[in-house]
């Protein structure tokens, strides 16, 4: 049987932080996740760093621990996080609403150590052209762009180096406990179907929305609300900094440049289930109509797609849902709450805050364990960075604004090899993704990768698929790439996975099929549906 | 006031990225070394914020805005381009020729303070070229440079009478109309007399930047929109419209100040500006165009330029000169020349362009025409340079059919 010392359920943010942080004190620890990484809420939300200027008002700790955090993320995640930096902006309408809100807003980050700095309109319009111009006020904080795609991939190779590890696509459909004690999970492969056990001392809970259900197999109750939060992605990057409303936090009103495209988020709304990540017409209408309020442009600008992920909001008896609900987070030691030994549960917390709770996860861990070895983990870098000279050596064989963004994406190593494959082989300097500007070279690199499973697994870690197109494109190239270097047999069914694929594009789409998204998306059909019939059809209708 | 939102560079968020750009481009049809109108402009414009950085095969873009006329989203794909272009320049030095290449204005003035500066000029461009010294600046040593002509159009106009008359127009000659080919203004002159109008010009204008903005001067090509613009918005306060016969010319002046410098007063002024066939078809239309014409015995191929074509109003060159008596015109519905302004003087880019030129001269190689017409200069020089046929503008005819 396989055996870890720590088992960690939950490949988000959250679960990543534990199996770094555990590895790096040389705990024997393994992660397993159902789908790929970040599938839940780590990857469906803003991609903001919080700078805590959002919670300056109504929560000043969480203030306080936001740009802790964010200051360590900076310097230790150079290769996810994006330091664009922030801006506050009050509207007239918000000044209208609410004439003392700035005062204390103002006075809150200064409580919480946010700097916070005023600058003239003419300064905010200068940096950010298409402000509305009913702005009134406009601050400057330290918010930044992290990518939760990069940052759980770049935790789980630091892990790797210390020993930690992954396992994708590998769902916990049992806890198996002996005399009120836990010694292992009960898994099942999500390809084969194959069920085996995995036996651990310790289980930590890290399933975020699906943490209750998680504690469930254990014979466990957990208050996990998930709250479902709907965003909108669109095609350019709209402002160079994160552009907030300076009023009661609320929905739809913030945007984050991410790379070469904007978010824009997000709703609040409980739903019975984390598996929920449905989108409707209703709420991307709803983010439009507040968000045209810093934007008054917004409805020419064209959405790429909409998504949705689920705070896992931690509800202890009587607390309250939503918006109110604590955005806090809670560590659960069963021994303590139910008499099972060997078992925590972490819920609720922040992006932001990920590394601040997986140290404390992993102190209760290493304490029932007896490690007594220090967190480090605030601070070594997440992954070493490519050096300016191999980038700048790079240069020539990747294409243009190209080099930097692959070498944040892949690492030194991934990084230095890909550069010798395109050194050599000129044809895979081609653009695999013209949109993203992924070459062909950089795709086959990560295709081969193990935990490579899905073009999707490719597209999390490339971008492939994620710009203008939205994958008209690059599906049938990488499914051509991914069946000839793709290590798992999955790979050879190209056309299963090129439509598994478009498809998933598809559901972003969906709720967006206004104005140029139309277009792009009749251009997808008739490209697949009719040029290459994908589906198969026969001349002159499929009945007999 | 026109928004923010409006400006060229937003344009690019209006890409599907179809590939229409990439497959009506002539340059990607003669070399592989482009990556072409989509990678370049739109897909680029998304990931400029990663670093500092630059497309080397910009390079190859001549800007003829095939892809601005393919794109089905009005994406101003060659805008983003030039704009590109210039960012490059502010912080990478100039090739020696593209200070020449985007001056010719300079070098006309130079040319003209002289005592025989013309036939100096001249004798020593061909000497120049046979000792192969453009070749060393990097300009096409196979290609002829411009000739001076004896006499400049300004300097012909001081000294030619006009009947007057309340109905006036500017004429903005263009550097290369002044300078090279003056019969041309000279016959747009006699056509508006013929047709009661007094023709002004305007020697403050100056030139109109085109050769500086695809040669990425783009400060340089700023400064000149502004003293154009301040001009033509003064002859606007008059009532009187602004003529070009160079359509590289009227495209700058119409529609590019606007789209690269995004400018209120820039949209504005451009709405006084005309092409000159563009304007007669307009006095046609209300009836004011004489038409009373002498037979012309011609048989004409028309080239239309690539800068004609993205102005959209068709080819009222055309509709006019088959009204007068004796003559046929047939379009050369080739595409384009390849020489686009300065690019195909190039000589890293002179292979390129006769390729892209070759289908036009095999058309006109095997037409039967008598003459071929095409309103732009250099792709005058361009079709006589491929084919040895010596072409001239529509309006020459037009002033032949008025007896001039």
């Amino acid at each position: 049987m396989e055996k870890a010392t720590v088992v960690v359920v939950g490949g988000g943010a959250t679960g990543v932080g534990i199996l770094r942080d555990l590895a790096m004190r040389g705990v024997d620890v393994m992660l397993v996740e159902k789908q790929d990484l970040v599938n839940g809420a780590s990857s469906r939300y803003h991609g903001l760093l919080h700078s805590g200027g959002r919670y300056a008002v109504k929560d000043q700790e969480a203030a306080k621990e936001c740009i802790i955090e964010n200051t360590i993320l900076r310097k230790i995640g150079k290769s996810c996080v994006e330091a664009s930096g922030g801006m506050f902006i009050c509207l007239d309408i918000d000044r209208e609403q609410d004439p003392t809100y700035e005062e204390q807003w103002v006075q809150g980050c200064k409580d919480s150590g946010i700097e916070a700095r005023q600058i003239s309109l003419d300064e905010a319009f200068r940096l950010e052209p298409l402000l509305s111009r009913h702005v009134v006020s406009a601050y400057l904080v330290p918010d930044a762009a992290i990518d939760g795609f990069r940052m759980s991939w770049q935790n789980v190779d630091s892990a790797k180096r210390y020993g930690g590890r992954l396992k994708t696509y590998t769902e916990v459909i049992g806890v198996i406990t002996e005399n009120g004690t836990v010694k292992g999970v009960k898994v099942r492969d999500y390809f084969s179907g194959e069920e085996y056990e995995i036996a651990c001392d310790i289980l930590v809970n890290a399933a975020g929305g699906w943490a209750g259900e998680l504690a469930q197999l254990a014979g466990l109750e957990v208050g996990v609300q998930p709250d479902k939060g709907t965003l909108l992605a669109f095609n350019q990057r709209l402002t160079s900094h994160v552009v907030n409303r300076l009023h009661k936090s609320s929905d739809g009103d913030i945007f984050v440049p991410h790379g070469s495209i904007t978010i824009l988020g997000t709703t609040s709304m409980s739903v019975p289930s984390a598996e929920d990540t449905s989108t409707a017409r209703e709420e991307v209408e709803k983010l439009m109509s507040i968000g045209e309020k810093t934007f008054e442009h917004l409805r020419d600008c064209r959405m790429l797609r909409a998504f949705a992920g689920s705070r896992p909001l931690y509800i202890p008896p009587g607390g309250s849902l939503g918006r109110g609900a604590s955005r806090g987070f809670a560590i659960v030691d069963h021994e303590k709450q139910d008499g099972l030994k060997g078992m925590f549960t972490i819920v609720g917390g922040k992006f932001t805050t990920y590394r601040l709770m997986a140290e404390k996860m992993a102190d209760a861990v290493a304490a029932k364990l007896g490690n007594t070895e220090p967190c480090r983990t605030a601070e070594e870098p997440l992954v070493p960075e490519v050096s300016e000279a191999d980038k700048k050596a790079a240069r020539k064989y990747f294409p243009a604004y190209g080099t930097d963004l692959a070498a944040t994406r892949l690492g030194p190593e991934r990084f230095a090899r890909v550069t010798e494959t395109l050194k050599n082989n000129p044809e895979k300097r081609e653009l695999l993704c013209e949109c993203e500007n992924v070459t062909v070279g950089e795709v086959e690199e990560m295709a081969k990768e193990l935990s490579s499973f899905r073009i999707n697994d490719i597209r999390r870690r490339t971008r492939l698929g994620m710009g203008t197109c939205q994958a008209n494109f690059c599906a049938l190239r990488s499914a051509s790439v991914f069946a000839r270097v793709g290590r798992d047999e999955g790979a050879k069914d190209s056309l299963g996975q090129m439509k598994e694929f478009l498809q998933g594009r598809w559901k972003g789409i969906r709720p967006v099929l206004l104005g140029r998204t139309i277009r792009e998306t009749e251009m997808t059909r008739a490209l697949y549906e009719l040029s290459f019939n994908v589906n198969g059809h026969r001349i002159g209708g499929d009945k007999e | 006031m026109s928004e923010e939102k409006d400006k060229a560079i937003y344009s690019a968020d209006h890409c599907l990225s179809c590939t229409s750009c990439m497959s009506s481009c002539p340059v990607m049809e003669a070399t592989q070394e482009y990556r072409g109108p989509k990678l370049v402009g739109p897909a680029h414009s998304r990931m400029h914020f990663s670093q500092e950085d630059y497309e080397d095969s910009l390079d190859f873009c001549s800007n003829c805005k095939s892809c601005d006329r393919a794109c089905p989203s009005g994406v101003a794909v060659s805008t983003l381009n030039m704009l590109q272009r210039g960012e490059y320049y502010r912080t990478h030095p100039h090739k020696q020729r593209d200070q020449m290449l985007a001056h010719g204005e300079d070098m006309g003035k130079l040319v003209r303070s002289l005592p025989f500066g013309a036939a100096c000029a001249n004798l020593g461009m061909k000497i120049g070229k046979s000792l192969g010294v453009f070749g060393m600046l990097g300009i096409a040593g196979k290609r002829d440079m411009p000739s001076y002509a004896s006499q400049s159009f300004y300097s012909w106009f001081k000294g030619y009478k006009q009947q007057p008359s309340d109905k006036k127009v500017v004429f903005f000659p263009g550097c290369f109309i002044n300078d090279n080919e003056p019969q041309v203004g000279i016959a747009f002159v006699k056509v508006m007399q013929k047709n009661g109008y007094e023709v002004l010009v305007d020697q403050k204008f100056n030139c109109c930047g085109s050769p500086m903005v695809v040669t990425g001067y783009l400060d340089e090509a700023k400064e000149h929109a502004h003293n154009n613009v301040a001009r033509i918005l003064e002859w606007k306060a008059k009532g009187i419209p602004v003529i070009a016969c160079c359509t590289s010319c009227s495209l700058m002046l119409k529609e590019e100040y606007g789209e690269l410098f995004g400018e209120d007063e820039m949209h504005e002024a451009g709405a006084n500006v005309y092409d000159a066939f563009e304007y007669l078809a307009i006095m046609e239309e209300k009836g004011e165009l004489n038409t009373s014409f002498k037979e012309v015995k011609e048989s004409l191929m028309y080239h239309v330029p690539c800068h004609l074509k993205s102005q959209g109003f068709g080819t009222p060159a055309k509709d006019i000169l088959e009204e007068v008596p004796g003559v046929s015109v047939e379009l050369a519905d080739a595409g384009c020349c390849g020489i686009s302004g300065n690019f195909g003087f190039k000589d890293d880019k002179y292979e390129i362009s006769m390729k892209v030129g070759a289908k036009l001269f095999e058309r006109i190689n095997i037409s039967q025409a008598d003459e071929v017409i095409c309103d732009c200069g250099t792709c005058r020089m361009q079709i006589n340079h491929g084919t040895q046929v010596k072409p001239c503008h529509p309006i020459e005819i037009l002033a032949k059919a008025y007896g001039e």
